[in-house]
């Protein structure tokens, strides 16, 4: 029962890892940056909402209008900057990793360091929860889940399904021959990184409903997200949702079953053999790289 | 169509063309001869804007388009079926006709575009839906071309388009590039295959050493020794 | 070791060690010996990063995972059961060993992305050891660990003295190791993984093996500084260890100071640690990171090789401009601020861009190289010996596509055998089989009896094969003549590095570039960097030389000249297969060609003969020509 229970409830949660993730796998599989400074956006739009929502007393939701073009603009703005100074890919781990850390300790400077949440008057969600049967799901995890389903699966049409999308898939498998045929790498590019950041907006807006934040919580993302990046495959957008599923549902249930301590080292190991055994992801068909 | 004024290209550091001149008028399939290594490939990615690095003048339709990268090159109307085929392996074949169609003037016309081109290649219209790195040889070189088609081109560049193909393959490849050329556009076509290339085109160049070292018409070319020993190296 | 480190290195240890020992004669404060107690703990931990980040390449962002393993072995066992305390800096180290030897067993034997995956990994890892201490209270006790003081020798003096040396004599065994390490065939081998890992593999560098050995003391000299660390604070808790400013702060002081040096990262150590105090001390302690995390960016950006290489190019400007601004702070306030604002001073200088280096006048060649043997018969067979290749029925499949099927070779003793062939007929995959980078889907290669399928690429290398590359691939760091030196230190017969570097003459001179060798690569015109890739391949001492595409590029003169050296390398005994497009030079220097087409042998046999075979005829020009 408890175990069901966990189950259901992890793969709400993973849906937000997946939507964390989706971002970083992205910009890793297309545009060949490992983006770290993608965390401190998600915790920029984090606090952006947290903020906004206490100050204007408005609804959690309503303060996307501000942080999601934020975030829109700073990402577009980075990658222009990596694209203008030609960042390899490893240069990037460095570079965004020090960019990360500047983000962190500003926000810890603005906001302390430490653990605000909502107030629960501007927070109606963060109480309310749904009852189905005996199953419980709190309203912040149902509402991150289908948010992130809707802007993954969005996102995944636009790469099928339009013109923009195919260039960029283009632009993924064959750098010179997309340019080729028109595309411009610099404009998809930053358009790229731009809808990226505003993702982190939105996963940041998600997370701030449901958990008390703290400029550290970056950190703690690393492990997780960089394990759904992993095991669904570098730039695949439904793998990455599916990774994120998995290992939300695989975390929880360990937890419940065996101990919160040996979660982590499931999902490390989860992790060990993806690399071992698929270092292409799991859910890819064909690898690309 | 394409004017090339005393173009010098290069390959990484190693200067690959020397003072190349050569024309391709409107309507006209040029075809450029040589060994491996006589520098026909960095000629196509030259004109293509794939190669940064080149000087000296190459007009299309009357627009110099020497110092622009590719995707502006790829406006005017030059496309490009690469060495090798170089088609998207993890797209479908529907995706890497609609990415052909990319740029602007071709994109509002890419269905009559994709029609086209499945008249050409029927096997491709049975395929649309699978991964174009599922594909046999033959079919890849028939998307690629396909692929360039739907850029509605006006000077069509093709790299040893026969490269790896069985010689049944080879035979419907060069057909529809007669086909395509039948349709009123110019193509330069690159080519190890002397006697399909001289056959298709009506004159053609001999490269040597990243210089032209002859020229003339197909049956001009294809009386004279020089272009089997050059290409031979005896 | 150079006598001016023998002299140098153990005369500032001894200098240190007496601020300690005789510390209330000279009435050196307490609180500068603590700040150098932390400067000492920084130069351990950045010093453990750079062996492997620096040395080769591989970048990780988990050295707080050494720091913690080694903080909480010392706590748990020394502060909450009371194991001897040096007992517990040895467990500290197997602790560390065993999770790097993990990590890397892992990500080095990926085939793509190595590098990335590897530092991911590292990144995830601190934050899982992380989680377990914090998850698991029968570790910590739920509270964090107090850590008393161990008993140490009263002479000493005061626990601080304690502490200082027991981190001055770490920090001077991993410096030490560093500086023996660069100055080895080990730092030389990790070299050659940081400019061309698989290059290096091929001249017969065991890279893996070295990888694993660089992680390891990487390992156990951070776990031991972490153990150390673990005293120095008195008490040990999740939120202090495992944060990541270790990593950020190891970079930034490698970065800094200079990756590819020994002495970098202490480089960075002071200006980093200085700052940091400083920083604290001006009430500005909450941008120590901001700053830090900028100083991080901007060094990638901008000068990627270190403050230190740059202060050994103008050392006597630097430190005039230091001695003079840390005077002029000095006199109104704070010493430790004057010589923060000096040493800035000398940074500044040393960052600043260089003036543009004249041109190198390097290309300037020899009139007309040196007395090319006299003109010798073409192709005249030095005498065919015994088989030394045998390739049989071999196959390689990529994917779906059929690379080569079905082709059989062998190469005689003093042949040279000319591999053509149309683009994509299989020829670059066939000169990658027999170098064992690539593996045969089907069939066997044999070379001098060895079975390639059972050898690692470095291995091949020490059966007698070299290989150049189509776009040669110097090791950029390293002069010309080094870069031949590694493949004598490497090759069957282990040289030392100052055997090898007198040995790299003869390889030089067979191709003539013995005036260029102490150039750059990067300082080389084509032609040139091509008979890099000639001499370095010889120099390996090869039975079989494998030449992919040498002469691409090059024009008529430099051509003929090429052929010259290929010639001189033929008579000195090697076997050669050359891949080559220009027909006319196989025709000239091949004793033997072999033509393969879409991925099978079309013909093998005496040049003429086969040159005008109609088959291969038709391969070249066309299906009708000569019907």
């Amino acid at each position: 029962m408890t175990t069901i229970q966990a189950a259901l409830s992890g793969i709400l949660l993973g849906g937000l890892y997946a939507l964390m993730a989706a971002g970083v796998s992205v910009t890793w599989g297309v545009l060949r940056i490992i983006n770290l400074a993608h965390f401190g956006m998600i915790l920029l739009g984090a606090y952006l909402t947290f903020e906004l929502a206490t100050a204007w007393r408005v609804n959690p939701l309503v303060t996307l209008v501000v942080s999601v073009p934020a975030m829109f603009v700073l990402g577009g703005a980075l990658q222009w900057a990596f694209d203008y100074l030609r960042v390899s890919e490893l240069n990037s781990l460095l570079i965004t990793f020090g960019l990360l850390i500047v983000v962190v300790q500003s926000v810890s400077n603005v906001w302390s360091a430490d653990f605000q949440r909502m107030a629960a008057e501007v927070n109606p969600y963060a109480t309310e929860s749904v009852r189905v049967g005996r199953f419980v799901f709190p309203v912040p995890t149902l509402l991150a889940f289908a948010i992130a389903l809707l802007v993954i699966l969005g996102a995944h049409l636009v790469l099928r399904r339009t013109f923009i999308g195919r260039a960029l898939r283009a632009y993924a498998e064959d750098r010179p021959i997309a340019a080729a045929f028109g595309i411009d790498h610099r404009r998809i590019g930053v358009l790229l990184a731009a809808v990226t950041g505003a993702t982190a907006a939105v996963a940041g807006m998600l997370f701030s409903l449901a958990n008390a934040l703290t400029p550290a919580t970056a950190f703690e993302w690393f492990g997780t997200v960089f394990a759904v990046v992993i095991l669904g495959g570098i730039g695949h957008l439904v793998g990455t949702l599916a990774a994120g599923v998995l290992v939300g549902l695989l975390s929880s249930v360990v937890s419940v079953v065996l101990s919160p301590a040996t979660a982590p080292f499931v999902l490390f190991s989860a992790i060990v053999l993806a690399l071992i055994l698929r270092p292409q992801g799991l859910f890819t068909v064909g690898a690309t790289r | 169509m394409l004017e090339i004024r005393q173009l010098d290209a290069f390959y990484g550091d190693a200067q690959a063309l020397w003072g190349v001149t050569m024309d391709v008028h409107d309507g006209e399939t040029v075809a450029v001869l040589g060994t491996n290594g006589a520098g026909k490939s960095t000629l196509v990615n030259a004109v293509a804007g794939l190669h940064a690095k080149r000087s000296g003048r190459i007009s299309v339709g009357g627009r110099d388009v020497a110092a622009l990268p590719a995707h502006k090159v790829c406006e005017y109307g030059v496309a490009v079926v690469p060495e090798g085929r170089r088609v998207f392996p993890g797209m479908s074949v529907y995706d890497n006709l609609c990415l052909g169609a990319y740029r602007r003037t071709a994109r509002a016309e890419y269905r009559k575009g994709l029609d086209r081109v499945h008249d050409i290649f029927p096997r491709l219209r049975q395929r649309t839906g699978q991964l174009a790195g599922s594909l046999s040889g033959g079919e890849q070189q028939m998307l690629a071309i396909g692929r360039a088609l739907m850029a509605k081109p006006t000077l069509l560049l093709l790299d040893e388009p026969s490269l790896g193909l069985a010689p049944v393959m080879t035979d419907e490849v060069f057909e529809a590039i007669e086909a395509v050329n039948a349709q009123g556009v110019s193509v330069l076509l690159v080519e190890q295959d002397v006697d399909r290339a001289l056959e298709a085109a009506s004159r053609g160049y001999l490269l040597a050493e990243g210089r032209v070292a002859g020229a003339g018409t197909s049956a001009e070319l294809r009386a004279s020794d020089t272009v089997q020993r050059s290409v031979l190296g005896i | 070791m150079t006598r001016r480190f023998a002299i140098g290195f153990p005369l500032v240890v001894a200098v240190l060690a007496c601020l300690s020992l005789y510390r209330v004669t000279l009435g050196f404060p307490l609180f500068y010996l603590a700040l150098l107690t932390l400067m000492l703990f920084w130069v351990t931990q950045a010093t453990s990063w750079n062996i492997l980040s620096g040395y080769s390449g591989y970048f990780s962002f988990g050295q707080a995972a050494y720091v913690g393993i080694g903080a909480y072995s010392t706590a748990v066992l020394f502060g909450r059961h009371g194991v001897n305390f040096y007992v517990t800096i040895l467990v500290a180290a197997g602790l560390s060993a065993v999770l790097a030897l993990a990590v890397g067993a892992i990500a080095f034997r990926l085939r793509s992305l190595r590098g990335e995956i590897f530092a991911l990994l590292t990144l995830a890892v601190p934050f899982i050891l992380a989680a377990l201490a914090r998850i698991n209270s029968s570790i910590d006790g739920g509270q964090g660990i107090i850590v008393s003081v161990p008993p140490f020798p009263a002479g000493l003096g005061l626990f601080q003295d304690f502490l200082y040396l027991l981190n001055l004599l770490v920090a001077a065994v991993a410096v030490l190791v560093a500086y023996l390490m660069r100055k080895s065939r080990f730092g030389w081998a990790l070299a050659g993984v940081r400019d061309a890992e698989d290059v290096a593999e091929g001249l017969g560098v065991p890279t893996f093996r070295y990888k694993m050995l660089a992680l390891l003391a990487s390992a156990v000299i951070g776990g031991v500084g972490g153990s150390l660390f673990a005293l120095q604070i008195g008490f040990v808790a999740v939120d202090s260890i495992f944060h990541l400013t270790v990593p950020l702060f190891v970079i930034v002081m490698s970065v800094l100071g200079g990756r590819t040096h020994w002495l970098g990262p202490v480089v960075g150590v002071v200006l980093v640690v200085l700052l940091q105090d400083r920083l604290t001390a001006s009430g500005l302690g909450e941008w120590q990171l901001i700053v830090l995390g900028a100083v991080l960016v901007l060094l990638v950006l901008l000068a990627p090789e270190g403050v230190y290489a740059r202060l050994r190019a103008r050392p006597l400007v630097a430190l005039v401009t230091a001695a003079v601004v840390a005077a002029a702070v000095w006199l109104p306030g704070e010493p430790l601020d004057a010589i923060l604002v000096g040493l800035l001073a000398a940074t500044a200088v040393a960052l600043l861009p260089l003036r543009a280096a004249p041109p190198a006048p390097v290309v300037a060649e020899p009139a007309e190289q040196a007395a090319p043997a006299p003109v010798a018969p073409p192709a005249e067979p030095v005498g065919v010996g015994e088989v030394l290749v045998e390739c049989r029925n071999v196959a390689r499949y990529f994917g779906g596509v059929r690379a080569l099927e079905d082709v059989s070779l062998t190469v005689r003793e003093g042949e040279i055998v000319g591999l053509v062939g149309p683009n994509g007929s299989g020829k670059t995959t066939l000169v990658g089989l027999l170098s064992g980078s690539l593996r045969p889907t089907r069939g066997s290669i044999h070379v001098a009896g060895n079975d390639l399928a059972k050898l690692p690429p470095h291995r091949v290398a020490h059966a007698g094969v070299a290989r150049t590359y189509q776009i040669p691939r110097p090791f950029t760091s390293m002069t010309v003549r080094d870069n031949v030196a590694m493949a004598i230190m490497f090759g069957r017969s282990p040289r030392s590095l100052a055997t090898a570097r007198r040995d790299a003459a003869g390889p030089l001179d067979v191709v003539g570039l013995g005036h260029l060798a102490d150039a750059y690569p990067d300082k080389l015109n084509l032609h040139q960097r091509q008979l890099l890739e000639i001499a370095r391949a010889l120099a390996a001492d090869p039975k079989v030389l494998l030449l992919d595409e040498a002469l691409a590029g090059l024009n008529p003169a430099e051509i003929d000249n090429a052929v010259e050296v290929i010639r001189r390398v033929h008579r000195s005994g090697v076997s050669i297969v050359i891949v080559e497009h220009l027909l006319r030079v196989v025709n000239q220097l091949a004793t033997r060609i072999v033509v393969l087409d879409r991925g099978t042998r079309l013909a093998d046999g005496d040049p003429r003969e086969v040159l005008t075979d109609p088959a291969v005829v038709r391969a070249y020009l066309g299906k009708r020509a000569h019907a």
